[in-house]
């Protein structure tokens, strides 16, 4: 029996067991499905299902590899002409994955190949291939306790610092899932949200991001000589810069001088901001101040570069595609990833605070369903290189290729999912 | 019975509000012929004449205002006229004079309401705004010695912000460049009657898209109203008149070849969409003006093209224009465009672009990095197919 096979069949059983576990979301009967099936890499599109008995049966009946509902709502979710749909509003979604962003430990479990000249790397890959210049790279990416802690709390800071008191959204509004694999996603489900244009969804990414600031706008401003800095009283972006300037001049001297190393600020300039630390602080802290910004070195785009690192610092690094695209698909709560085994699970922002995805105590949030202590598998490695994965609190591997190994299910099933070993 | 939100005078004065169908339901319900057919028997047709054809000659004009606007009853009839006019023009260019020019105006009479008015309009829209009393402060500005709190009594919800500021492009509009909280956005009421300008302007060009046959079709049946024939004539041949001075690409460049000829599809999609009296964004105004600057375009010329923008004002962009011009600023080139996501070579599959060239000088293939680069290359193309021409002919002759 072939891998996809195999797995195909455990997704079924699956899904037949665990019909109850699939749950309905919101307006089911207006949002469009997706299936990728297990024999080939495509989407088929444009489903619906009248009842969530009918999505239940498909599921185990099919058993596909990966399936996504849309966050829009149409009046005929299964026309299979975009525009004769019924655009009926798209709910906000919002979608942090590590693949987009920097994390340390990539450097130990990532790696990249390119698909012109077969160089290959550790970590993320450059824009471009050193070698041939290519831009192309096929990626194995692997699911790691630490790069999923940061796309956590990059959710735990998105709702607490910007969705709730900023946008002034409701806890209930929000629609939490980890993925299955390296990342979550919240789908925001509000009337008036539901209105929202690309552009306007634009408008919100960017907020979330921080790009695109105008600090002259905000207040940041050069005359005669002088620079006049931004308010903490000034509500909004300015408010979130200064709070952060705050905390790190009454932090540690180390946090500053690791920051502007970051930015790459020379070694006199650091210590220049350094030794400034208190009286920068009590020029944007004191209520009776001119509020001149004065450290020696820093010029107007000085701060500029200063003022970049940090709303780099503040801002959520999240996935602006996925927030701006209207008639975008996103994995449907509860069904299971095709790249691990794992399941969509979904979460209140209370159960976040203490979620771990890949050791969860609690039954009713372990995404990792095919656990399986005692039962293992004999698989062959057939990839290069893989990294040591820690999962269930027990480590496995590193493995290179042709290792026969014995696994238990749930890692074997990651593994499969992945691709990179075959069944023994 | 549906309760009106704002008085009578409002609705002539503004008969783009919702609460115009609660009043002036009877005119809303008749098909737009019986609708025609009645306001020309109502009213004087000289004075509908008079009153449209001004309105449609100052938008014709880039005119920023229309002599002797007024504000009655009439107002809504020809605001609903000037409506199944555009529809029947069905032409983007008319629509987007027409929409800019009205909005222009009804933005200089809305700046001059009072704050509660502007909260009634905005209620009528069913805009989700906050009116506050007393005004709250929420930013501060300390340059030196001078302390000054900005305040304001009105928020609006970010939702219907962005639902009006977004299109507009503008950094000064942009979310993360405002005060948001609790989902409320502080404006002030400038800010905010120039959203209302946005919303004017969307309903004005807001029209029911027909397909060919039902334009022709809605076309026929109006015409049979001899004074709608008439003025529709008279106005399109207004437009016909005009239409020459208001053709932007009209100018040459080098010595045998138009601009349109040689553009490449970024300076041909911006300035397509400033034919069309399209709002630019910030970068797309930039792009143009330093490279036209770079094309020794005369400034005239340049400020002609931005004539037609929503937001046109002849002193600022004559300002600006020769400001880049004194600033000496170098036109982008391609990296920077796709970078601010002008760059149309993938939207409009320009081979130019997407392959690039041979460059004889240089015996390689080379891709086109700089806007200017692609007019070199098409100009020596083009010249090329010119002088292989003109050898054919004379071989035929």
């Amino acid at each position: 029996m072939s891998e996809n096979a195999y797995l195909q069949r455990l997704f079924q059983r699956y899904y037949s067991e665990k019909r109850e576990d699939i749950p309905k979301v919101n307006s089911f009967e207006k949002r469009e499905f997706g299936f990728i099936p297990w024999n080939k890499q495509i989407m088929i599109r444009h489903l619906a299902f009248r009842e969530l008995g009918d999505l239940r049966e498909k599921l185990a009946l099919e058993g596909p590899r990966h399936v996504y509902s849309s966050g829009t709502l149409y009046e005929e979710p299964d026309h299979l002409d975009m525009n004769q749909k019924g655009y009926n509003g798209c709910d906000l979604i919002i979608d942090i994955d590590v693949d987009h962003f920097f994390t340390p430990c990539k450097e130990h479990h990532d790696t990249w190949s390119c698909k012109e000249c077969g160089l290959t790397g550790k970590g993320m890959p450059d824009k471009k291939c050193k070698k041939c210049g290519n831009n192309k790279f096929k990626n194995v990416a692997w699911v790691c306790d630490k790069c999923l802690e940061i796309a956590k709390q990059s959710i735990v800071r998105l709702a607490h610092d910007f969705l709730l008191p900023d946008f002034g959204i409701q806890e209930s509004e929000l629609n939490i899932a980890f993925s299955g694999h390296r990342g979550y996603h919240i789908k925001i489900e509000n009337e008036k949200m539901r209105s929202l244009s690309s552009d306007g969804r634009r408008e919100i990414a960017d907020y979330l991001s921080g790009n695109n600031i105008s600090y002259e706008i905000l207040g940041f401003k050069s005359k005669s000589n002088n620079i006049y800095g931004l308010r903490r009283e000034n509500i909004g972006w300015s408010q979130k810069i200064m709070d952060k300037i705050e905390d790190l001049l009454k932090g540690p001297s180390s946090d500053i001088e690791h920051l502007l190393e970051k930015l790459n600020f020379s070694k006199n300039k650091i210590e220049s901001f350094k030794n400034s630390k208190d009286v920068f602080l009590h020029i944007i802290t004191s209520k009776n101040t001119q509020n001149i910004w004065a450290i020696e070195g820093y010029s107007h785009n000085g701060w500029i570069t200063f003022l970049n690192g940090i709303a780099k610092e503040i801002g959520i690094e999240i996935d602006e595609p996925v927030t701006i695209d209207i008639h975008r698909l996103i994995r449907y709560p509860g069904t299971l990833h095709g790249k691990t085994g794992f399941k969509v699970q979904e979460l209140t922002l209370k159960e976040l605070d203490f979620f771990t995805p890949l050791d969860e105590p609690k039954k009713n949030l372990d995404p990792i369903v095919f656990y399986g202590k005692n039962v293992n598998l004999k698989l062959k490695i057939i990839d290069n290189v893989i990294p040591t994965i820690k999962i269930k609190g027990e480590t496995f591997g590193p493995y290179k290729e042709g290792d026969i190994i014995e696994v238990p299910n749930h890692v074997a099933v990651m593994l499969l999912s992945k691709e990179v070993a075959t069944l023994l | 019975m549906q309760v009106l939100a704002v008085q009578i005078e409002l609705i002539n004065h503004y008969p783009w509000l919702p609460s115009t169908k609660v009043i002036y339901s009877d005119i809303l319900s008749e098909k737009p012929r019986e609708f025609i057919k009645r306001l020309f028997l109502d009213y004087p047709l000289d004075e509908i004449y008079e009153r449209v054809i001004r309105i449609f000659g100052a938008a014709f004009e880039n005119k920023e205002e229309i002599l002797n606007y007024k504000i009655d009853e009439l107002n809504v009839y020809l605001y609903l006229l000037l409506k199944i006019l555009l529809s029947i023009f069905n032409d983007n260019a008319i629509a987007n004079r027409i929409a800019n020019l009205y909005s222009k105006i009804n933005y200089n009479e809305l700046s001059i309401e009072s704050d509660f008015v502007i909260y009634e309009i905005c209620r009528d829209l069913e805009l989700d705004i906050l009116y506050y009393e007393n005004p709250i402060t929420y930013r501060i500005i300390i340059a030196k010695n001078q302390r000054e709190e900005i305040k304001t009594k009105f928020t609006i919800h970010f939702t219907d912000y962005l639902n009006l500021a977004a299109s507009m492009r503008d950094d000064f509009r942009k979310l993360v460049n405002n005060s948001l909280k609790n989902g409320e956005v502080f404006i002030q009421k400038r800010d905010l009657v120039r959203l209302l300008q946005e919303y004017v302007r969307k309903k004005v060009l807001s029209r029911q898209k027909l397909d060919k046959n039902s334009l022709e079709k809605s076309r026929q049946k109006l015409f049979k109203i001899d004074e709608f024939k008439q003025l529709h004539d008279r106005i399109l041949l207004d437009w016909e008149k005009m239409r020459d001075d208001h053709e932007p690409l009209e100018f040459q460049w080098g010595e045998d070849f138009e601009l349109t000829e040689i553009a490449p599809p970024c300076l041909k999609h911006v300035l397509h969409k400033a034919s069309e009296s399209q709002n630019l964004i910030h970068n797309e105004r930039l792009f143009l003006v330093f490279l036209l600057h770079a094309l020794k375009i005369p400034i005239e010329k340049i400020v002609k093209i931005f004539s037609t923008l929503p937001d046109f004002d002849r002193d600022k962009t004559l300002y600006q224009v020769n400001f880049a011009l004194n600033k000496k600023y170098t036109p982008h080139k391609c990296d920077t465009l796709k970078s601010l996501n002008l760059c149309m070579a993938e939207k409009y599959k320009d081979e130019l672009c997407l392959k690039g060239y041979y460059s004889i000088a240089k015996d390689e293939e080379r891709k086109v990095n700089h806007p200017l680069t692609y007019m070199y290359v098409k100009q020596y193309r083009l010249s090329k197919t010119k002088i292989q021409d003109e050898m054919n002919k004379g071989k035929n002759e």
